[in-house]
């Protein structure tokens, strides 16, 4: 080991740094030379020590949150396959490989596109590669069904990393969330692949065939099934929603073990939970937006479920609301993306809150967007610099009368 | 209500904070520290100041004799801190001297100055003690908010706040070096307390055997770092609102002003705590040093180490001097610890039993209660874009937003930055926010700059 290490400094190191052969490649060789080894760099001035942890450190744990969604993301792939398929025989294990073969290629062709953008405008910019991107890289491809052609998901993480973050400066200066800026961007422009009703399909044809070869869904003799979200929007009114979601096979057990249709990532509360809870015991995310969005949720189902309204959507008890399409995925990942979200305490509190209202707001009031999380976190994106400005005056109004009170004591 | 004519006592306690855990606290006993004959006065130590200087090389002078006066104000000299001959003055950029190295002779001579009581101080007036303390060479000492910058002697100061509460690792222990220094000591704060028309605030630590003194209010701080820092004991007791002046000194340097108005000499020593996971144990300690002498003998046999940083002031916050450095005007403590530049394998994921941090990311932050570390000087990582988290605010006590200070300070936005409250602190308040922070922001020196555009622009 310390042969290559040394063989590393001494020999492919200068080739990278100024004045090398590959100068201009720097931020590839220092990604990979960091990602291998700690920088050797020590602290400019006061304060003289530092805390051990880093960029990398953090946005790798996150993906390591993500990694339960992953894992019951390809298993739920391959197991409605398989069952849509009647395949016989089928194992946990079978499953499992078929679910890999549909979901795999999407994450990589994520983190390759989106790698590729990320690599060459650090190079432009000669700044250092973010590693920001491994969790916009995951996040991407959890949001997306895996029955979507993959050229899709290379223009979605394509437009998400460009005109989602790299356009204003990168890491750090982004307005959106890059992932789903990317899932917006797809919703609009193929929306036929990524929601309403023909979402979900097992085909007869292999994912393999499907997935590689870019074949639309409609297009083939397969099957097609609803996600919750598009059962529950189009109930009758009258109807029971419940009722209408039973019909259609959602239970409210099937809903929060993750075997139902949906996105890669997004349908298993579980697994989400399984991620939440190791994102708060680390610390990294923060458990104001979190507690704050479930909390809005709750609130705005609660209050649809009181108001004397002739929708079924509106009838259903907010217990669905948590459990069903997008929304926990997207309030334990995306709400709490550091970068995009409220800054302030009691920012991340209203922040939050609104993302659980607006979604529901979203889902019930506006039939045409089944999934209102999505719609409801890009939103709040926006508002948060708002929120956030209101806050600090509010703050500098008081730090200002404290400091005349005690003055004038 | 009818003020009391008893001392006032007030007790705070700091709630946010953050101590750093390291290895290598200083004993409290002091050691008499037998100098060479080499000194040396750093005209650099002086932020903003432009010296003119009054010797040149092989010039014979006295101890007290005039080296160099501030150009910007001329009743503000720089005086010798011992009798000898000048062996060089070493230029820097744009020539100005960075170092006077002076020789002791055998038999040194000392300038005299006129000497006071504690009482007969109080008869003076406030301009006869600025200009004694000015002509004197001790003035520098005093420094004012806002900007942290040697007082204006013109500034008519609202309050003065002498610090002697200690919390960062490892800031000595001011009830140990006040020990038999405190009738100058009290010489030093009537001498102060003339100053302002407003009170003088001695700020402790709570539990430390500091008595209470004639002439000022006395304060406990409690709680963890940075509840030793003047910025917070100003906060706390009288914040500064825009144009107002407070002078602030540290509680050693009263001691010195005293001592010069006692003696009618120059002071000759001051005692420094030498600490750190970079000194050997048995020099671990507080030494009394002549002012202005070479350390290079006790710094020879006291470091373990083949690359050691020294830093004069605590670990948090302080700057870094040669490892050959005299002892200099301002500060302490010496705190000494390895330069650092190791490589951990995969740093991004190992458990981190190994490695010190804040954060609950790394195993270690469980062992955070009583583990002490051998820290080094590594960066853990590199700079990246700075994001708005709060992370920064952790452990902020001040009644400022840490993050949108930062980002102000960045975005050279001079009304929001004293909105936000940046004429309260100093740099050093921004050390923990630097210290947590994942993107290795050097908070500290954006800080400082914004500081100076705001003192260039003028509020």
């Amino acid at each position: 080991m310390k042969f290559l290490f040394d063989l590393m400094d001494k020999h492919v190191a200068p080739l990278f740094e100024k004045g090398g052969k590959f100068e201009k490649l720097y931020p590839l060789f220092e990604a990979g030379d960091t990602f291998t080894r700690t920088p050797s760099d020590v602290t400019p001035g006061a304060p003289h020590v530092r805390d051990s942890i880093d960029q990398k450190r953090l946005m790798v744990f996150v993906v390591y949150a993500l990694l339960p969604c992953l894992f019951l993301g390809i298993w739920n792939a391959g197991h409605l396959f398989n069952i849509n398929n009647q395949v016989e025989g089928a194992t946990f294990l079978t499953d499992m490989v078929r679910g890999s073969t549909m979901v795999l290629p999407i994450v990589m062709v994520s983190y390759m596109v989106g790698g590729f953008w990320e690599v060459l405008f650090a190079i432009v910019r000669k700044h250092e590669i973010n590693e920001g991107f491994l969790v916009t890289g995951m996040l991407f491809p959890l949001v997306l069904p895996p029955t979507l052609p993959l050229w899709q998901v290379a223009i979605g993480i394509s437009f998400g990393i460009v005109i989602g973050k790299e356009i204003f400066g990168g890491v750090g200066y982004n307005i959106l969330n890059p992932a789903l800026t990317g899932r917006a961007f797809l919703f609009f422009a193929y929306p036929a692949q990524i929601s309403g009703d023909k979402v979900w399909v097992g085909t007869a044809k292999t994912a393999m065939d499907n997935t590689f070869f870019g074949t639309v869904a409609e297009n083939i003799d397969g099957v097609t099934m609803a996600t919750p979200l598009a059962v529950a929007a189009a109930a009758e009114k009258g109807t029971d929603a419940i009722a209408a979601l039973g019909d259609a096979g959602f239970s409210l057990w099937n809903m929060t073990m993750g075997n139902i249709p949906g996105c890669i990532g997004s349908t298993s509360v579980i697994a989400i939970v399984l991620g939440m809870v190791f994102l708060l015991i680390t610390g990294i995310a923060s458990w104001r937006v979190m507690a704050s969005g479930i909390i809005g949720c709750i609130a705005m189902g609660a209050l649809f479920n009181a108001l004397p309204l002739d929708n079924a959507f509106a009838s259903l008890p907010f217990v669905y609301h948590l459990v069903m399409g997008g929304f926990l995925f997207g309030i334990v990942f995306m709400a709490t993306d550091p970068v995009s979200c409220s800054a302030t305490h009691t920012g991340k509190w209203i922040y939050g809150f609104m993302i659980g209202a607006l979604t529901v707001l979203i889902r019930v009031a506006n039939p045409a967007y089944p999934e209102g999380a999505m719609l409801a976190i890009l939103f709040m994106n926006v508002m948060a610099p708002l929120i956030d400005h209101f806050v600090v005056q509010a703050h500098i109004k008081k730090r200002n009368s404290y400091a005349r009170a005690l003055n004038n004591a | 209500m009818k003020p009391s004519e008893e001392p006032v006592l007030a007790e705070f306690k700091i709630k946010k904070g953050f101590d750093v855990k390291v290895t290598g606290k200083p004993d409290p006993t002091i050691e008499d520290y037998a100098s060479p004959q080499l000194f040396a006065v750093y005209p650099s130590e002086f932020e903003g100041l432009k010296p003119r200087l009054k010797v040149k090389a092989g010039d014979r002078v006295k101890r007290g004799d005039i080296l160099f006066e501030n150009k910007k104000n001329e009743k503000m000299l720089f005086r010798s801190p011992c009798g000898g001959t000048i062996q060089a003055i070493n230029l820097g950029a744009r020539r100005f001297p960075v170092e006077i190295l002076i020789e002791r002779a055998a038999e040194e001579e000392s300038v005299t100055f006129e000497a006071y009581t504690r009482d007969s101080v109080g008869q003076l007036s406030r301009e006869q003690v600025a200009d004694h303390l000015l002509n004197t060479g001790l003035w520098p000492l005093i420094k004012q908010r806002p900007f942290n910058k040697i007082a204006d002697p013109e500034a008519t100061p609202k309050a003065i706040f002498i610090n002697a509460a200690s919390s960062a690792p490892f800031q000595a222990d001011f009830s140990l070096v006040l020990k038999g220094d405190e009738e100058a000591f009290q010489t030093g704060i009537n001498a102060l307390a003339k100053l302002t028309e407003g009170k003088v605030h001695l700020c402790k630590s709570a539990g430390a055997d500091i008595p209470d003194f004639g002439n000022t209010e006395s304060h406990t701080f409690s709680g963890k770092h940075p509840s030793g820092t003047t910025s917070v004991h100003i906060n706390r007791i009288n914040p500064i609102l825009p144009h107002d002046t407070v002078y602030t000194i540290a509680a050693q340097d009263v001691i010195l002003i005293g001592k010069l108005l006692n003696t009618g000499e120059l002071p000759r020593t001051k005692v420094v705590a030498l600490g750190g996971p970079a000194v050997k144990e048995s020099s671990r300690k507080y030494y009394r040093v002549p002012l202005g002498a070479s350390l290079v003998p006790l710094f020879e046999q006291s470091f373990d180490g083949d690359e050691v940083r020294v830093i004069l002031g605590n670990v948090l916050w302080g700057d870094q001097v040669k490892t050959d450095t005299c002892v200099l005007y301002y500060g302490s403590e010496f705190f000494v610890l390895e330069e650092d530049r190791s490589r951990h394998l995969m740093g991004w994921t190992m458990p981190g039993l190994f490695q010190y941090s804040s954060h609950r990311v790394n195993l270690s932050s469980l062992m955070g209660l009583t583990h002490r570390w051998k820290l080094g000087t590594s960066l853990h990582g590199s700079h990246r874009a700075m994001v708005v988290t709060g992370w920064m605010d952790r452990h902020q006590p001040l009644n400022i937003m840490t993050d949108y200070l930062i980002r102000a300070a960045l975005a050279h936005d001079t009304d929001e930055m004293v909105q936000l409250g940046i004429l309260e602190t100093a740099p050093e308040d921004f050390a923990l926010a630097a210290f947590v922070d994942p993107h290795k922001t050097d908070v500290c020196t954006i800080i400082k700059q914004g500081l100076q555009e705001i003192e260039e622009e003028g509020i």
